[in-house]
This record gives structure tokens, C-alpha cells and sequence, in this order.
């Protein structure tokens, strides 16, 4: 087996313990506990306010914050492989990755001074 | 201690008009930002809008001295391809945007819509346009395809009051993204058989290796294909184009029309014509059965409309059929009757939906053929005009639109693609008669019935509408009267490499 | 490499399990959940063919990004969130399995036309191919235009988002 491998065996074993204890943990929890199913309990959880009404299950403004999420998700992505190039890459790569940032922080500005991150 | 590894060499002029839209773009994001809403945003906003524009264009005009008296310039590793090709397209693109921008103005005021948002996305669809036009990497064409087509699934459904503009956001939307889903399993399939995503790069592996097996990378072709047949509105993949025209306000259907036609069409010519010349053989019939159907669909479905805007974007279709002619031939013959094709179009339809936004009132939802009726009589030069663009799509001599039909059928003809020639001139015949009848409805005095009088509000056209007007109509009757010109800059677009 | 194939089934069984139960589930947040499971099953196959960058791009992008999609998507509509084997049965199953049966042909008939009867061996050098820096040298040499254009492109996304998700 190559060394590659072993890396991510030990990643598999670790994955496979956290895995175990979860399952072991909520299995412990599904003994134990007593099972009275209402469907109440399936309402959308909404911070205490009452979701029932309108189209949705939730407010659509919610879906701002998702969007904003994969945004910098999809930025974590390109940070990735320029961060374990940062000394190779140098200043030119710090520019590139300014700019890509600056951009992506203006929305998020946008997004700010729009009022969607406020709540009510 | 890693060596620093080599950085491209960026040919900043190159890239220049892309990055003028675009920062004209965020600087109207943080404009929003910063001024939020004050009396002052607006006008701002659009001074920055339009300079964005002029810019771009004064570099494309920089970029057309360098390239004409040297030669293509490549950069960025190979993934911009400047030519007067993309240039050509690209001066199309400013000028159709520059043209959405100007009749925004009047447009967003009346509807009382949220301006620098509406710029901006208008902006940095242009901006990805215009990458587009001088793309030569799989990649770039499919990123480019994405920025052009994100902000105008917003702008289709920017006038939230309207059902029928959330309807058409919505349908563009699905319709589009799938579609640019089925164009990036074309560039992952044509990958993974000639191993590179560089249009140059594809075309030399190809001329340098023979395929054992084909199968993946002809399906990647055809992906390819109905990926951008579907940003051109070629039938059969045409069903979005009515009801989006139709919902979507008109400055941006005049926008969706002229630009992302044009746009769509430099990355069909350029990845066919640049990557897979020596598979003509296989996409060509392909290409032909695309140009038939649209033809036919577009001229034949426009009968039967009642709304204007409907009609008009049948005929858009029917008009790609045209330059899908064009395209068919493979030729340069063709190609450079389809840029002068794209461009007396861009133009045509521009006018024509700029005819559209003036003539209605407040709500932009009347655009039925009842709606126009006697519109030349109460106003003269709007009706008149409208009647001036109909006419130049249907292609009566004097006009663009005959130079321009002119052009694709003579091409057809020296390609002895008599077929398509006839299947052209007989849907020209049939188009002429819906494009008469909006012209005649137009001097047709209308009954006097209350509600049926819908036009009378805007008596006045704003300063900035009537400059689109008249620029449109000035270029179409140009192209017409003198088109040495025109087609001499087409010819002189046409070499790929 | 014995170990290997042995990874591969492990996964293959339990991706082609949770792939059953994303259809078979009759509570939709379950078939979501159902459906991480599969695609970190993707993941950990990426890690096997030594396509390290690809494998963590699959992680945060589909198992963060796409499934939240999903979850958000959920809550936005009137989805049901209980068990409910009516609401989300729509009677399609036969053209579901048509499509299905479809894709799976084409599938087949493209990993056989291209790669059929090919060895990939492994080597040092196809791992360094996949290891993130690698990946990093080439996005900022080659592909800096692309880059740079993916911002613009999230830009645009946000604003779209925010204005049509806007309340005034």
C-alpha cells in the first residue's frame, strides 16, 4: 500500500470511529427515550415565531443567507490550492486572490447595506 | 522553498472591454451600497452605466487598429483570443447594450424599478458576453455562458408586479440552466477524447491524431450544439423564447434578442469553426436540420400570434434560422454573411422593441395587435417606425434586412445548399405577410371603444429613448442604401485563425 | 492492489444502499440525508482513483453547498416533512425507471467505449496530478481568466438573489 493510501486510511479509521460513537450515542438515546410521534413535532422550527401561514414552510428571506453560504463556500473552494501555493505563487497570486475576494465581499456589503441580514 | 512558478503574460488591452463592464458593474453594487437611495443614485448610476459602455468600446476601437494592422492577439495562457471576429461581435454587443441602457432610462422611471441593480446585472451580462466573443477555451465559453445568462434569468423576472415576468424568469431559468448543464457535459466529453479544452488546442489534436472511436467526442459535438442552440433560440430548442420575450420587461427582451443572439452566435462559430473544422462532415447535417426547423417553426408559429411581442419573437427565431444558413455553409462566404446578418439584425430587433417600450403606458402588459391598432395615425413617427423595422425584417429592398438576406442566400447558393435556399426565400415570403400585418394593424384607425385605447398616455418620448430610435433606424437604412461598407468589415471578420 | 478493490465494493455497496434509500424513503428530509451519503460514497471514490482535490471540492460543494440547496428547498416549498407516503408518491415510477435504465445504457456504453479494457496504473506521479497544489499551480497559470471570472459570476448570483427575494 502506498503512502497515499495510509494517509487516508488513518482519515477512514477516524471517520469510521466518529461514526461508531454517533450511532452508539443515538441508539443509547432511541432505548431510552419514550416515542409519542404528534404532528406538531414536525413544524418547521422557526426561532419560537409560528411558521404556519403564507406559501412556504419558512420565510424566503432565509434563502439569502443559504445563498450567501454557498457563495463562500464555492470561495473556500479557491482558497484551497492557492494556500498551499501561497510562497510559489507569491505576490501575483495574492492579487488574483484579492480581487476574487474584494469582488465577493462587495456582495456581501450589498447584501449588508440591502438590509437582508437584518432580522424582523 | 518552492521555485515561483511562471505567470501568464496578460495582454491587458485584450481584456480590457470585459473588465470596463465589469468594474462599471460592482461600482453600481457599491454605489447601491453606499448612496442606498437617494435622489442622486440614479443618475449616477446610469452616468457610470454609459461610460462603462463607451469605454469598452473605445478599447474594442483600440483593439480594431492593433489586430487590423498586425495580427490576432493571444493571451491570458491561451484563453483570450482577440480577432476582428470577436471584435466584429463585440462592437454588436456594446451596441446593443449601449442601446438597453439608453432605453432603460425612461423605461425604469416609468415603471418605478429598482435602477442600479437592473444596470449592473445589465452590465455584467454584457461583460460576459463580450468574453464570449473572443473565447478560446471550452471553459471560458462555458464561464462566459454562465455570467451572460444568470443576470438575465433576474432581469426576465425584474418587474415582480407582472405575473408573466416571474413566468418568464422562472421558465428561462429551468430551461437555461439545463441547458447549460447539457453544454458542460459537451466540454467534459470533448475533454476526455482530445484531452484539452483550448479551442486551438482541440482543432491540432484533432488534426494531428486519429480518433479510433468517435462516439465520444461526436456526442460531445452534439451536446455542444444544443447547449448554444438553445442561448440562439434555435428550434427545437426554441420553446422558452415566446413566453421569456413576452414576460420579460422590453428593454430586456430588446437586450435578450440582439445581444445574447450575437453572443450565442460568436461561440457557435468560433468552437465549430476554430475546434471541429474537420468534423464539418457530421455537424453540418446536423446545423441544416436546425436551420430548417427554424425556418419553418419561427415564420409559421408567428401567424398565428396575437401579441406583437410573441410575434417578434418568432420572427427572432425565424431570423436565427437565417444565420443558421450562414453557419450551415461553413465557408467563409457564410460566416461573413452571418456577421453582417447578426449585426442588421441586432439592430432591427433592437428598434423594433424599442418601438414596443415607448409605445406602451405604464405596466408594459399591453401588447396585443389590438393595442397597435391606428397607432401611425395618432402617432406618426412612433407607428411610423415600427412600421420601418417590420418592414426591414421582412427584408424590402433599401433596408438592412434585404442586404442581409441578400447576403445568407447568395452564400447558400455558392454552396450549393439549394435547399436551404429555397426552404429561406419561402419563409421570407411567409414572414412578409405577419410582418405586413402588424404593419397594416398599425394604420388601421381603431374602433372607439373605451377601453381599447390603451396608447394614449405617453404622448412624449423621452430624449434618450428617441436617440435609440432614431440610431436604429439610421444603421438599418444605412446597411441598406450603402453596403460596400458593411460587408466589407464582415468579410474582413471572417478569419477565424 | 487487493486493498483497493476491497474499498471500492465497501463503498460501491453501501453508495448503491443509500442511492435505494433516496428513493425509498418516505420522509423527504431522510431521502436528503440519504443522498449525503452517497455523495461523500462519491468522495471517498475520488480518494481512491487519487483524485484528492476533486474528493474535497466534492465534500464542500455537494455534501455542503448543493444538500443545503436542498434543505432550504424543502422548507421554502409545502413540501411535507413528516412520513407521508402519499404526498410524495406521484405515481412516475415507471418513467422514472424508463430514465433511469436510460442514463445507466449511456453510462455503460460511454466508460466501456472510452476506458474499456485500459489499466490506469498508479504511480507517485498520478497522485502529485491530484494533490491540491497541483491543481492551484494550474488554476493560477493557466486558468486565471476563468478564475477571476467566477467571482463576477457569484457577484451576479447574490445580487439576482437579493433582488428577487427582496420584500419592498
Amino acid at each position: 500500500m502506498t503512502e497515499f493510501y495510509r494517509q487516508y486510511l488513518s482519515v477512514a479509521v477516524l471517520i469510521g470511529a466518529a461514526a461508531l460513537m454517533f450511532g452508539a450515542m443515538l441508539g443509547a438515546g432511541r432505548l431510552l427515550r419514550p416515542n409519542r410521534p404528534q404532528p406538531e413535532k414536525f413544524i418547521t422550527y422557526e426561532a419560537g415565531s409560528d411558521p404556519v401561514g403564507g406559501w412556504g414552510q419558512s420565510n424566503v428571506r432565509y434563502y439569502v443567507y443559504a445563498l450567501l453560504f454557498v457563495m463562500f463556500d464555492v470561495e473556500a473552494v479557491f482558497i484551497f490550492p492557492w494556500a498551499v501555493n501561497l510562497k510559489s505563487l507569491g505576490v501575483y497570486g495574492l492579487i488574483e486572490m484579492a480581487v476574487f475576494i474584494i469582488v465577493l465581499t462587495l456582495g456581501l456589503v450589498y447584501a449588508w447595506r440591502k438590509g437582508v441580514l437584518r432580522w424582523a | 522553498m518552492t521555485p515561483p512558478i511562471s505567470t501568464p503574460s496578460i495582454n491587458w488591452l485584450a481584456i480590457s472591454p470585459e473588465i470596463a463592464l465589469a468594474a462599471a458593474g460592482v461600482v453600481m453594487v457599491m454605489l447601491r451600497s453606499v448612496l442606498r437611495r437617494r435622489p442622486i443614485t440614479m443618475p449616477l448610476c446610469v452616468v457610470v452605466a454609459i461610460s462603462g459602455v463607451v469605454a469598452a468600446g473605445a478599447v474594442e476601437y483600440r483593439l480594431w487598429q492593433v489586430v487590423d494592422h498586425h495580427r490576432a492577439i493571444s493571451t491570458v495562457a491561451g484563453m483570450v483570443r482577440v480577432d476582428l471576429f470577436g471584435i466584429f461581435l463585440g462592437v454588436v454587443v456594446l451596441g446593443a447594450t449601449l442601446m438597453t441602457l439608453l432605453l432603460s432610462v425612461a423605461y425604469l422611471r416609468r415603471e418605478g424599478l429598482d435602477a442600479p441593480e437592473y444596470l449592473a446585472l445589465v452590465l455584467l451580462s454584457a461583460a460576459g458576453m463580450l468574453a464570449m466573443t473572443t473565447a478560446n477555451d471550452l471553459i471560458v465559453v462555458f464561464l462566459a455562458l454562465e455570467v451572460l445568462s444568470i443576470p438575465l434569468y433576474v432581469l426576465a423576472a425584474f418587474d415582480r408586479r407582472r405575473l408573466s415576468s416571474q413566468e418568464a424568469g422562472i421558465k428561462y431559468f429551468v430551461l437555461g440552466a439545463f441547458s447549460s448543464a447539457i453544454f458542460l457535459y459537451g466540454v467534459a466529453l470533448t475533454y476526455g477524447a482530445t484531452g484539452t479544452t483550448s479551442l486551438t488546442g482541440i482543432a491540432s489534436f484533432l488534426a494531428h491524431n486519429t480518433l479510433l472511436d468517435q462516439g465520444t467526442l461526436l456526442a460531445g459535438i452534439a451536446f455542444l450544439l444544443v447547449g448554444l442552440g438553445f442561448k440562439v433560440a434555435a428550434v427545437p430548442f426554441h420553446m422558452w423564447t415566446p413566453d421569456v420575450y413576452q414576460g420579460a420587461p422590453t428593454p430586456i427582451t430588446a437586450f435578450m434578442s440582439a445581444a445574447t443572439k450575437a453572443a450565442g452566435f460568436a461561440a457557435l462559430l468560433r468552437v465549430f469553426g476554430v475546434a471541429f473544422p474537420l468534423y464539418r462532415a457530421d455537424w453540418r447535417p446536423a446545423v441544416f436540420a436546425l436551420a430548417v426547423l427554424s425556418l419553418v417553426v419561427g415564420s409559421v408559429a408567428a401567424v398565428v400570434q396575437t401579441d406583437v411581442k410573441r410575434m417578434l419573437a418568432y420572427s427572432s427565431i425565424a431570423h436565427a434560422g437565417y444565420i443558421l444558413i450562414g453557419f450551415q455553409t461553413a465557408t467563409s462566404r457564410g460566416r461573413e454573411a452571418a456577421l453582417l446578418y447578426l449585426f442588421v439584425y441586432s439592430f432591427m430587433t433592437v428598434g423594433a422593441f424599442a418601438v414596443l417600450t415607448v409605445a406602451t403606458r405604464r405596466g408594459d402588459d399591453r401588447h396585443s395587435l389590438d393595442d397597435y391598432r391606428g397607432l401611425a395615425l395618432e402617432r406618426p413617427i412612433v407607428g411610423g417606425l415600427l412600421i420601418f423595422f417590420v418592414l426591414a425584417q421582412a427584408g424590402i429592398p433599401f433596408t438592412g434586412g434585404f442586404i442581409a438576406k441578400l447576403e445568407v442566400f447568395s452564400a447558400a447558393a455558392q454552396a450549393h445548399q439549394y435547399v436551404l435556399l429555397v426552404i429561406g426565400v419561402l419563409a421570407a415570403v411567409v414572414t412578409a405577410y405577419f410582418y405586413l400585418r402588424i404593419a397594416y394593424t398599425v394604420l388601421t384607425p381603431g374602433e372607439e371603444t373605451s377601453s381599447a385605447k390603451p396608447l394614449e398616455t405617453p404622448r412624449r418620448v423621452d430624449v434618450w429613448s428617441g436617440l435609440v430610435l432614431v440610431a436604429c433606424a439610421a444603421l438599418v437604412l444605412v446597411v441598406g442604401v450603402v453596403p460596400g461598407v458593411f460587408v466589407h468589415w464582415a468579410r474582413d471578420a471572417t478569419f477565424l485563425l | 492492489m487487493w486493498e483497493q478493490q476491497v474499498a471500492f465494493w465497501v463503498l460501491a455497496v453501501a453508495m448503491a444502499a443509500a442511492a435505494i434509500g433516496v428513493v425509498r424513503s418516505r420522509n423527504i428530509v431522510h431521502a436528503a440525508l440519504f443522498l449525503v451519503v452517497v455523495l461523500a460514497g462519491a468522495a471517498a471514490q475520488y480518494i481512491l482513483l487519487a483524485a484528492e482535490f476533486v474528493a474535497w471540492v466534492q465534500v464542500l460543494i455537494y455534501i455542503g453547498a448543493v444538500v443545503v440547496l436542498f434543505l432550504f428547498g424543502i422548507m421554502l416549498t409545502r413540501a411535507p416533512m413528516h412520513d407521508d407516503a402519499g404526498a410524495l408518491d406521484n405515481d412516475q415510477r415507471w418513467g422514472g425507471l424508463v430514465v433511469a435504465l436510460f442514463v445507466l445504457g449511456v453510462l455503460i456504453a460511454l466508460l466501456v467505449n472510452a476506458f474499456g479494457g485500459k489499466k490506469i496504473h498508479f504511480s507517485n506521479a498520478l497522485v502529485s496530478l491530484g494533490r491540491t497544489s497541483h491543481v492551484g499551480t494550474d488554476i493560477f497559470r493557466v486558468f486565471v481568466v476563468p478564475f477571476e471570472v467566477v467571482s463576477m459570476l457569484l457577484l451576479a448570483a447574490l445580487v439576482g438573489a437579493v433582488v428577487l427575494a427582496r420584500k419592498d
